[in-house]
């Protein structure tokens, strides 16, 4: 992955991480599914990605972690958003509408 | 509240890093068993649902590392285990850490203790307030070159300059001090008043001379300094009592200034200048200045302002001729102190740094050979997910421990260097007592190993991890592709070790060379077996306590003859090589009736060019020229004959007997030298004697006019005493001697090899720090070759094998390993030779007889550095010559 890639994505991830969350509580192959649904497949999240920024949102205090049981039993890590990720949630939403919109009228220009 | 969050996970992190891990290998752990049973829900079988699940995580371990690179405080964790790791490392192999470390711990040591010597001299501001304002002023000469200040001179400059907040004259001078403990030889500097506002400096008891202390006929008064006022004077805090005779008249002790306080160095007394009038020639130089700018005043500008006085004075003066100023300047005045000693000193920081960058360069060469017996460890960790930064931050840190490790030993070890390099600087060198690692010179310390730190750290990373490191484990370990590239580095290094150490030893070798040749000079007179004794009347004027003094001189030298073992005295004015040398002066040709009345009556006839003479003047007894050996060519020296009354004699030098009287004799001629003692009667010459290196044996010899001492007695002269016996016998009879005669006059004593010796000191100093410098570098630039062909021919030993097992001779491997080394070398020697063509320039003024260029020189030195790293190489290539071809390719 490029370095330009990984930056751009950088954002969105947490965008998309923080509103996965939104949904309720889960595990990470929870939200990394959660992804893929909500993007149409678009997103694909790799382990490698996911991880990183799960524990670097949690550092940030907008995700906590506790463990508890999967579907099957498993004991997994499972993740919630937080009242700082709410508003996170909030901000970054509007910083994206911003943007699409502009990236949006940009590329309609003539 | 998510500061207070993050806060948390940071100490987390740091503390609790063993639960936190563990933590994160379940949650992978897992994750990736869910990911197994959603592939196995999907209805493949649990092996290909393995498979597909840890394609998609793409690695446990991995995953785990780009986690902890994202946490908080990670840098720091990861500094720590780089550390530990380094430290790991470097113990594993505590041969080549031993050696790494000392080489880095000689360069920066080196550099560092030849640094506090370059900070302390050159760099340290003087000890004054705003001491960058102060300058010295000077006159220049016809000649373009800066001289001290005639009185008139230096009041027009006083008076109409607009760029000083204070200017002041002063001369420093030895005497004869008594009416404190004890009678000392003592430095003394005549001033004028404002020399303490120049320096920014009050009395610390008592007060500064006033405009009216420096009157003519004023009462007599002194400045002392501190360590005179506690060790001389007994330190009363009361100095109505304190009187001093100085140069045989009374002196009251008005003020005592700040300890730390001594400028010009040395001096002790500070007096009124011109209690006896001023002089009234614009040629007569007797004074040396310094001012302070006002505030916001450049250097450059008040050049302009005195420039234009200088000019001014040079256009209306009625005194024309060489010795009138044609200009005047300024300079900072640590620029002035430090002149002679800032080209040398210069010169020996560049030739330490040299000496750094051949160290740095083996140290580089030991880690590159270590960093490609890594390649497999470097694989393992980058498949590991340690990414490409993590690598170099690793390097790094290795080098840093290295070289700050090495840095720390070697500030221990410049501590004393710094001892030995004091004593053995000579004694010229301005501001050496205070000299030692100061601060800025720590600051300096650490600021070379960080920065050898990250050159060598950044060189070994840059190697180790370019490429694809996984090819280290591809190729079972032995890095073979990237051997290649390292062998060439390695190459490349050590042909820059060879040009640094070529141009660095042939700068050795022109220094060593010049010495030689100093040393070959023939100075002109003996050296051994002189003990010389300084003593100092009285200054008079009068004609009767002249003759007094002649009689003084005359009966001292009586009995300092008849000391045992003393074979003969003599004495003058100053012996040659001394520190302050002789007065020069210009002085006239003339018959008996053209004698002027009067001192002023000079001006008019020193316009006459075909009169005038330029010589230094000597005074001295008969038996000077006997006791140094000094020969005499034509005519007589003095003799018994020769008394205060009779015709005034003079013995010349050979070098002034040619110049001033070419194709004829100048034996009978008669000169006025009046100017230099105040006596106006003719001298006629009597004598030719050889020429005399008096002003160091690199400087040619100078035109001299000796007048005999019974005739025209000096009050300051040197005592030479020419003795079979042991030095410290005949030192204490003198003193003996001299104490029964006049108990309030004190001598200074020394061998005359001492000041000969000493004359040398700058260069020896030089001669011998930049040959040693030198030396280490050879060495090690030899070791540096040593240990790279031996390393390839290590490397190569497979290769080889397979040569030998199809048929290569041992010639051919031994001529195959030496080309591979002597190409390197001899890049190496070509770059050397070019570039110290291009640097020797720069030490020009430093060499005596031979050209910066001197093809012996730089053939030795170029046929001892090859010669040297052939044997360097012949070692490995012998050692690849008795490879043996079974052995090499079963061990592969």
């Amino acid at each position: 992955m490029s370095p330009e890639q990984t930056s751009l994505l950088q954002g969105t991830l947490d965008l998309l991480i923080l509103k996965s969350l939104r949904a309720g509580e889960m595990h990470g192959l929870g939200v990394s599914r959660r992804i893929e649904q909500l993007t149409g497949g678009t997103f694909v999240v790799k382990p490698g990605s996911l991880f990183p920024a799960l524990h670097r949102m949690e550092e940030e205090g907008w995700i906590s972690a506790f463990w508890g049981e999967s579907e099957n039993n498993r004991r997994a890590k499972y993740y919630r958003l937080s009242k700082a990720g709410e508003k996170q949630l909030e901000a970054e939403t509007k910083r994206w509408s911003r943007i699409s919109l502009a990236i949006g009228q940009a590329l309609e220009a003539s | 509240m998510p500061l207070l969050v993050k806060a948390g996970s940071f100490l987390r992190n740091l503390f609790l890093t063993r639960r936190v891990d563990a933590d994160l290998d379940q949650e992978v752990h897992s994750h990736l068993e869910m990911l197994i049973e959603e592939k196995m829900r999907a209805g493949i079988t649990p092996a290909e649902a393995q498979r597909a699940a840890r394609i998609e995580l793409g690695g446990v371990a991995q995953v785990q590392e780009q986690v902890r690179e994202e946490r908080l405080g990670s840098w720091l964790h990861s500094a720590w285990s780089d550390c530990r790791y380094g430290l790991r490392h470097l113990r594993r192999n505590p041969g080549t850490t031993a050696v790494m470390v000392f080489t880095l711990a000689l360069g920066i040591g080196a550099s560092t203790a030849i640094f506090s010597v370059v900070y302390c001299v050159l760099l340290r501001p003087l000890p004054y307030a705003h001491a960058n304002r102060i300058v010295a002023v000077f006159e220049v000469t016809s000649h373009g070159q800066p001289s001290r200040l005639a009185d008139p001179n230096f009041d027009d400059f006083r008076d109409q300059s607009r760029s000083f907040e204070a200017i002041a004259k002063y001369d420093n001078y030895v005497t004869s001090v008594s009416g404190a403990t004890q009678p000392t030889r003592t430095m003394v500097a005549d001033i004028s008043p404002a020399f303490l506002r120049v320096f920014g400096v009050q009395p610390l008891l008592g007060r500064d001379f006033s405009d009216d202390d420096a009157k003519k006929g004023a009462g007599r008064s002194a400045l002392v300094s501190y360590g005179y006022w506690r060790q001389n004077l007994g330190a009363p805090a009361d100095l109505s009592q304190s009187h001093l005779r100085i140069d045989g008249a009374m002196y009251s002790v008005i003020g005592v200034l700040p300890a730390g306080f001594r400028f010009p160095a040395d001096v002790d007394l500070w007096l009124p200048a011109d209690l006896n009038g001023e002089g009234q020639s614009r040629t007569s130089h007797n004074y040396s200045a310094v001012g302070r700018l006002r505030s916001g005043v450049t250097v450059a500008q008040a050049n302009q302002d005195i420039s234009a006085i200088a000019r001014r004075i040079h256009d209306t003066s009625s005194e024309q001729g060489d010795y009138l100023l044609k200009d005047a300047m300024v300079l900072p005045l640590q620029r002035s102190l430090t002149g002679k000693a800032r080209l040398p000193l210069l010169v020996l920081l560049g030739a330490v740094g040299f000496l750094l960058l051949v160290a740095c360069a083996n140290v580089a060469n030991l880690l590159l050979a270590q960093a490609s017996v890594r390649a497999r460890e470097l694989a393992i960790r980058s498949a590991l997910g340690a990414g490409r930064g993590r690598l170099i931050r690793q390097f790094l840190t290795e080098a840093f421990l290295l070289s700050l490790v090495g840095g720390a030993l070697g500030v221990l070890g410049a501590f004393w260097g710094v001892a030995g390099l004091v004593a053995l600087a000579p004694g010229d060198l301005p501001r050496i007592e205070s000299i030692s690692i100061s601060i800025p010179v720590l600051l300096f310390a650490l600021l070379l190993s960080t920065a050898v730190a990250v050159g060598l750290g950044a060189s070994t990373a840059a190697r180790a991890t370019s490429g694809d490191l996984r090819q280290g484990l591809v190729e079972g370990g032995r890095g073979q592709a990237d051997s290649r590239g390292s062998r060439r580095l390695g190459q490349v290094i050590v042909a820059a070790q060879i040009a640094i150490t070529l141009a660095l030893v042939v700068g050795a070798g022109l220094l060593g060379r010049s010495l030689m040749r100093v040393l070959e000079v023939n100075p002109g007179f003996r050296v051994d077996k002189i003990v010389a004794m300084d003593v100092s009347l009285p200054w008079v004027n009068d004609p009767n306590a002249k003759a007094g003094q002649a009689i003084f001189y005359a009966n001292l030298i009586e009995r300092l003859r008849q000391i045992p073992g003393v074979r003969n005295v003599g004495a003058a004015s100053a012996l040659p090589l001394a520190e302050g040398g002789l007065p020069d002066g210009m002085f006239l040709l003339m018959t008996p009736d053209e004698v002027p009345k009067t001192v002023d009556d000079f001006g008019a006839l020193s316009q006459q060019k075909e009169r005038i003479g330029i010589a230094d003047f000597c005074v001295a007894s008969n038996g000077y020229f006997q006791v140094l050996g000094i020969p005499l060519i034509r005519g007589r020296i003095f003799d018994e004959h020769d008394g205060g009354n009779s015709l005034h004699v003079a013995v010349i030098s050979e070098s002034l007997a040619r110049e001033r009287w070419p194709n004829q004799d100048a034996i009978g001629h008669t000169i006025e030298f009046g100017n230099m003692d105040g006596d106006l009667r003719l001298l006629t010459i009597v004598g030719i004697v050889g020429d005399t290196r008096e002003y160091g044996l690199d400087a040619p010899p100078r035109p001299t006019v000796y007048v005999d001492l019974f005739q025209r007695p000096s009050p300051a002269i040197t005592i030479a005493m020419l003795s079979d016996g042991d030095t410290r016998s005949v030192t204490a009879a003198a003193r003996g001697i001299l104490q029964e005669m006049n108990p309030e006059l004190p001598a200074k004593f020394q061998t005359f090899s001492q000041v000969y010796s000493a004359s040398l000191g700058s260069r020896r100093f030089n001669v011998v720090l930049i040959g040693f410098f030198g030396l280490v570098a050879l060495l090690l630039a030899t070791a540096g070759v040593f240990g790279v062909m031996a390393y390839a021919v290590n490397r190569r030993t497979h290769e080889i094998g397979v040569r030998v097992a199809l048929g290569a001779g041992s010639g051919d491997v031994l001529r195959m390993v030496i080309a591979e080394g002597m190409r390197a070398i001899l890049i190496g020697v070509g770059i050397g030779i070019v570039g110290a063509l291009v640097l020797t320039r720069t030490v020009q003024s430093l060499l005596f007889g031979v050209t910066s260029t001197d093809p012996l020189t730089f053939g030795a030195v170029t046929l001892l550095l090859v010669g040297t790293a052939l044997l360097a190489c012949l070692v490995p290539a012998r050692r690849a010559m008795k490879v043996d071809p079974m052995v090499a390719l079963r061990y592969e």
